[in-house]
């Protein structure tokens, strides 16, 4: 038997040519990509030993704070579960997320917003899961902001997610966004995926579980990273 | 008897946007104090750097402009072509001023795959960046290794005439050229992984 990763669906994902989102259309490749079945290579992929992350790297409040001042805005619970696509739990995964602060200002060289910096919120942050697949973040609610496409358009709320599995064929990089968000349904990027309910499996639910006990509203994202199937070779032992 | 199981969606891929190394790079654009280094910075950190090769080159657009608000991620065996999960990572972006990338590493060898059939030393290489709805990914081969019966290559050698935008040049003793054209008459070959 040999193990191979399921193929991707292009309809449960987003197309690379996508006008509507323009800087899409110098960098989209225009060729067709080439399929193939799994060798090793995709089927390998690097695994990050726990120890790389830091006590603050998932609070993402205090791992840039100076003097213990908070950052400005509105503090949640970003949390969910990871697992493949037969809903098997992925431990060890690693996350890292980014995402701008509570004004929509990026900590970055090529942010031209006008919105201020919060100088004790850097947007940055990792966790690895546990052994059930789950991994959680504490930050705060990022702003939407006005960015150069078709004329000037609105970035719904977000945060960034870069993903590994076991597998570098299972490595994603995605975004979460906020239910009841009203800028989620004309933005070209979450449209650019064709099919209805994969765009909407990238909107997180909001959970009041803890809002009492951590006084803290959280949003459920949970991720699904590729499976991997068994398969036959056609030279099988008589008689199976 | 097989349990059949439901299979499900995988997540939707979004672009990595503009902003990619405030997570995956902070180091490199001076957000210091949170990781005490950046992920992938060396891909063998336990090896002497005398035994790596260079690979060098640019990621151009469709206006044949070299980017530098990408990133490269790389995966790859060792020089005995075994993949071991704790090394063989690298990350990396082009330099703002030259554009160009330099990833310094093992040159991998020849892997004896699952199904019997071997690969010519090769190294996954994957590009995120704004404009780039999904993550690409291409495979590095290498200049002057035999070529003839990697099944990939077989695969491309089917569907397209020329494999030569997947094989870095040889420039010097260990350097090897690897330009990415997103787009136009020399498309690199991406690859769905």
């Amino acid at each position: 038997m040999v193990e191979g990763l399921i193929k991707r669906n292009p309809k449960k994902h987003p197309q690379l040519n996508f006008p509507d989102y323009k800087s899409s259309c110098s960098r989209a490749p225009k060729n067709k990509k080439i399929s193939f079945s799994s060798t090793s290579t995709e089927i390998s992929g690097p695994v990050f030993n726990k120890n790389i992350i830091g006590k603050l790297d998932n609070d993402l409040t205090l791992n840039f704070s100076k003097n213990n001042t908070l950052p400005i805005g509105h503090k949640i619970i970003v949390f969910g579960r990871i697992s493949d696509q037969f809903s098997n739990p992925i431990e060890g995964a690693l996350i890292e997320i980014w995402q701008a602060n509570a004004a929509g200002k990026y900590l970055h060289h090529n942010d031209n917003n006008t919105a201020p910096i919060d100088p004790n919120f850097a947007g940055c942050g990792r966790s690895i899961t546990c052994s059930k697949g789950y991994y959680e973040f504490i930050t705060i609610q990022p702003g939407p902001y006005p960015y150069p496409n078709r004329g000037i358009e609105w970035r719904p709320m977000h945060i960034h997610f870069s993903v590994f599995g076991k597998s570098f064929g299972q490595r994603l990089i995605t975004q979460m966004y906020f239910e009841g968000d009203p800028l989620i349904n004309s933005c070209p990027m979450v449209n650019s995926i064709p099919d209805e309910k994969a765009k909407q499996s990238l909107t997180s639910t909001l959970d009041t579980s803890r809002s009492n006990t951590q006084k803290l509203l959280s949003y459920k994202f949970d991720i699904i990273l590729r499976g991997t199937n068994q398969t036959f070779f056609e030279n099988r032992k008589e008689g199976l | 008897m097989s349990d059949i199981k439901t299979v499900l969606d995988e997540t939707p891929f979004q672009t990595a946007g503009p902003f990619l190394h405030i997570g995956c790079l902070p180091n490199a654009i001076n957000i210091e104090g949170i990781f005490d280094t950046d992920l992938g910075v060396k891909p063998f950190a336990n090896r002497d750097y005398d035994k790596f090769i260079k690979i060098t080159g640019s990621v151009f657009d469709g206006n044949g402009k070299a980017l530098d608000d990408i990133m490269l991620e790389s995966w790859q065996s060792d020089e005995n072509g075994v993949y071991s999960p704790e090394c063989g990572f690298a990350r990396f972006v082009p330099d703002t001023l030259t554009k160009k990338f330099n990833l310094y590493t093992l040159k991998p060898g020849f892997i004896n795959d699952i199904d019997g059939k071997a690969q010519s030393p090769h190294i996954l290489l994957s590009i995120s960046s704004r404009g780039l709805n999904m993550t690409l990914n291409t495979r590095i081969y290498f200049e002057g290794d035999d070529l003839t019966s990697d099944p990939l290559l077989s695969i491309v050698r089917n569907s397209r005439n020329d494999v030569s935008s997947l094989v870095a040049k040889k420039i010097d003793e260990d350097i090897f050229l690897f330009d990415i054209f997103l787009q136009g008459d020399k498309e690199t070959i991406f690859l769905d992984i």
